[in-house]
């Protein structure tokens, strides 16, 4: 455990965040906190609120009550402030969203050259980096739509690292992948929390949040039922929805 | 959904809210300033007095001058399907035959007749109709017919050929491992999904061919609703001309609204079905068909392609 | 075989080349109008105000389902006859050029605003948040991720849009004698033992208007579209 010292500010702070889809209350009373530097994965059966409360974060859903602070800072509610905000943040996505009309090395490039004004030349090092690292520097040219699913996430998580965020946010970064490519992924994502990085993990890999995560959070029906390490949550659950959903995704 | 995020929008934030509200309120007043001067126009030109709108509200107006009109309109609308369908179906086989000398000919047919506008085509048959003798009465319809169908026809056959298309890879090649021929595959596999998945295309295409019915009665004398236009307002009713042409055109956006909802209803059946490929050919845009435009190639025509079954 | 061409009545057209000389610009006009007035459409349809959406989707669901010869007709007998608009032309040529434009911008710019609309919601929606995850403001977002790709799929559609205006405004003829249409219709009554000549002249003209353009730019949206 890389836990810090109680004083310093929160990587990310929820204080009574409640959000509502119509008359469904999808997130409940939400308070947690994630130290700098630390993994958390956050279960949950679906439909329980996990990526709304990853999108909350920066404020691609905005929530109806509640406090939502990134490093100390409240979340702007739009604007040039709010962009400022979201490019400290790194987003990771279920189906990849890479700009389909763009090659794997302009899709990196992008953002550090817009949002951080880098020269193109800075840009490409640091992108063919990156790639180097996700092991996909040989894919640089080619379009989304010609690399695996697994190719296109690991470019997915380049791209978000090329701002040199200070968080990274996954939303099931490999649940819509095949199996045989879900390991790559995780690699790099172990990789990363090796690193230091601070990570919000929503995925039901249960290796990755065994052998990375410093936290799990659970979640059932909007609220965070749990918040324990690793080991506690999986030998010891505590509510009867987390014995529940340990036992569907255990046995099968 | 004013508080959701778009592909262009976020979700708003306080000043765009504020923003948005200023937006309603200008816009509000910049329609409402619209109206008020179109109204003092018509008002102007003693446009609004009762007796110029009143008389749309006799029954003989209806049974004597729109109603015949509608039923020649749906008459003419309707016939003009039934022929053109077996013409487009045919023509569309023709452009996928394996044989050049049957692809090319049925491909420049096509081409022709949807680079051609209708009116020229109704005017061109009106005149062969009128050589070869046909009764005068009967000929405004005939002509009308003939436009829409060499057109529409040829319309059709591109919605075939796309039907056909979207239909899964597998449905063909399975079929050929069973050893059936092409033609057998075609007409017993491939025509009967196609035509299920054109259903709406061909429903919507129906939308088209009403509303271009009322150019025979513009041009070719055909007496169907807008035709009314002539006699109405100087019949024993005499509603105004602007009167009598917005009843003919509530008329088409009443009729134009059932046969799109039909469309729709039956894309989205079709769609829920379990039964059959589930391709459908959608009924957005096929009345912008343009010639040497391939209905394939437009991203907005053809749903629900697979490559495998 | 041409020499029937040579009639003072056609003559009022500027000959064949003439009728088509205004068929053209008939196009061209109320192309870019429509173009314009579509764009606004659009914008109002896929924008973040409730009143400016509900407005374009009216408009367009009510004039898409109005045939085009009712609202050509209409804006001849009810805004040059009963309203006595002139738009600023002198003669009635010059004023039934400018209501055709009028009406047929009105109608066309519905199909327009429908490309557009569709073109924009082929971009997965998915895309446009990572751009703004990636802290790309509002106006990045829209010029860097989402008009390129919107621009790809809408060239089709825009393509078969210009091309059926350039058929439709044969509907002129029914308020005014001055384009093509309408000297086919006064050539094909007269000439009755020319029929198919005079069938064959005019839509020869029609299918070297439309489909050279149709080919093309069928082959440009091939070529750009994106693939996914
Ligand atoms: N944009 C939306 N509009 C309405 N309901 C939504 C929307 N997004 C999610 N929901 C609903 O909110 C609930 C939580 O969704 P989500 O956060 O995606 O759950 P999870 O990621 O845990 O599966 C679900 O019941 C889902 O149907
Ligand atoms: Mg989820």
């Amino acid at each position: 455990m890389t836990e810090q010292t109680s004083s310093a500010t929160p990587m990310i702070k929820a204080t009574a965040v409640n959000k509502h889809f119509g008359d469904l209350h999808v997130l409940k009373d939400i308070n947690f906190e994630v130290p700098r530097g630390q993994v958390v994965v956050v279960l949950g059966p679906s439909g329980s609120g996990k990526s709304t409360l990853c999108r909350a974060i920066n404020r691609l859903e905005p929530i109806d009550s509640g406090t939502i602070e990134v490093d100390g800072q409240p979340l702007p509610a739009e604007g040039r402030a709010l962009a400022q905000l979201r490019a400290d943040v790194g987003m990771v996505f279920q189906s990849f969203n890479l700009f389909a009309h763009k090659t794997i090395l302009d899709n990196i490039t992008l953002a550090p050259m817009k949002v951080r004004k880098q020269d193109k030349a800075t840009a490409r090092k640091t992108a063919m980096e990156l790639l180097e690292r996700v092991g996909i520097a040989n894919q640089a040219n080619k379009y989304p739509a010609q690399l695996s699913g697994g190719q296109q996430q690991r470019a997915a998580i380049a791209r978000a690292l090329a701002m040199k965020p200070k968080v990274m946010m996954f939303d099931e970064p490999t649940s819509a992948l095949d199996p045989e490519m879900v390991q790559e992924v995780l690699d790099v994502m172990t990789t990363l929390a090796r690193e230091g990085m601070t990570m919000f993990v929503v995925t039901h890999e249960m290796g990755f949040a065994r052998k990375a995560a410093n936290r799990v959070m659970f979640m059932a029906d909007g609220e965070i039922v749990e918040d324990t390490t690793p080991d506690d949550f999986f030998t010891n659950p505590k509510s009867a929805r987390a014995k529940d959903f340990l036992g569907k995704i255990l046995t099968h | 959904m004013s508080q959701q995020a778009s592909v262009l929008y976020d979700a708003p934030g306080p000043r765009a809210k504020q923003r948005n509200a200023i937006y309603t309120v200008l816009f509000v007043a910049a329609l409402a300033l619209a109206a008020w001067w179109f109204i003092s126009e018509l008002d102007a030109r003693n446009q609004l007095e009762a007796e110029s709108w009143t008389p749309l509200l006799e029954a003989g107006v209806w049974t004597d001058f729109f109603i015949p009109g509608l039923l020649n309109t749906l008459q003419a609308a309707f016939l003009s399907i039934l022929i053109a369908l077996p013409i487009g179906a045919l023509l569309g086989i023709a452009r996928l035959s394996e044989h050049a000398w049957i692809r090319w000919p049925a491909a420049v047919w096509v081409e022709f007749f949807r680079a051609t506008p209708v009116l020229i085509l109704m005017l061109f048959s009106r005149e062969l109709y009128r050589m070869a003798g046909v009764d005068s009465e009967i000929l405004p319809l005939y002509a009308v017919v003939t436009g829409l169908v060499l057109y529409n026809g040829s319309v059709l056959a591109e919605v075939v050929r796309a039907g056909i298309l979207s239909l899964p890879r597998g449905q063909s090649e399975a079929a050929d491992a069973l050893g059936m021929r092409r033609s057998q595959v075609m007409t017993s596999v491939l025509l009967p999904q196609a035509v299920t998945a054109m259903l709406p295309a061909i429903v919507s295409q129906l939308v088209v061919i009403v509303k271009d019915t009322a150019i025979g009665g513009a041009v070719v004398r055909f007496e169907e609703v807008i035709a009314q236009l002539r006699p109405l307002p100087t019949s024993d009713y005499r509603p105004s001309v602007i009167a009598t042409l917005t009843a003919i055109a509530i008329i088409f956006i009443i009729l134009n609204f059932i046969l799109t909802a039909f469309a729709n209803w039956l894309e989205r059946w079709l769609r829920r079905r379990k039964k059959g490929t589930g391709a459908v050919v959608t009924t957005d845009m096929v009345e912008e068909q343009a010639p040497g435009v391939r209905l394939e190639d437009t991203e907005a025509d053809v749903a629900g392609r697979k490559d495998d079954g | 075989m041409f020499d029937f061409l040579d009639k003072p009545l056609y003559a009022e057209y500027g000959g064949i080349l003439g009728a088509f000389w205004v068929t053209i610009q008939l196009t061209f006009f109320s192309a870019i109008g429509s173009l314009i007035w579509g764009t606004v459409l659009a914008a109002m349809r896929v924008g973040p105000v409730p009143i400016m959406r509900w407005f374009a989707t009216a408009y367009v669901n009510i004039v898409r389902n109005v045939p085009l010869t009712v609202i050509i007709v209409g804006s001849s007998v009810v805004l040059a006859d009963q309203l006595l608009w002139t738009l600023g032309g002198s003669d009635t040529r010059e004023i039934s050029f400018r209501l055709a434009v009028l009406g047929f911008t009105l109608y066309t710019s519905c199909f327009v605003c429908e490309s557009l609309r569709s073109g924009i919601n082929t971009v997965p929606i998915g895309q446009a948040e990572a751009a703004r995850a990636l802290g790309l403001t509002f106006f990045q977002v829209l010029r860097i991720v989402v008009l390129p790709q919107a621009f790809r799929s809408v060239v089709a559609p825009l393509a078969s849009v210009l091309i059926a205006l350039t058929k439709n405004t044969t509907v002129t003829a029914a308020i005014a004698g001055i384009e093509a249409a309408a000297l086919m219709a006064a050539m094909i009554e007269r000439e009755s033992d020319k029929v198919l000549l005079v069938f064959g002249i005019f839509a020869v003209g029609f299918v070297i208007l439309t489909l050279p353009m149709g080919m093309f730019l069928g082959w440009v949206a091939k070529k750009v579209s994106v693939k996914r």
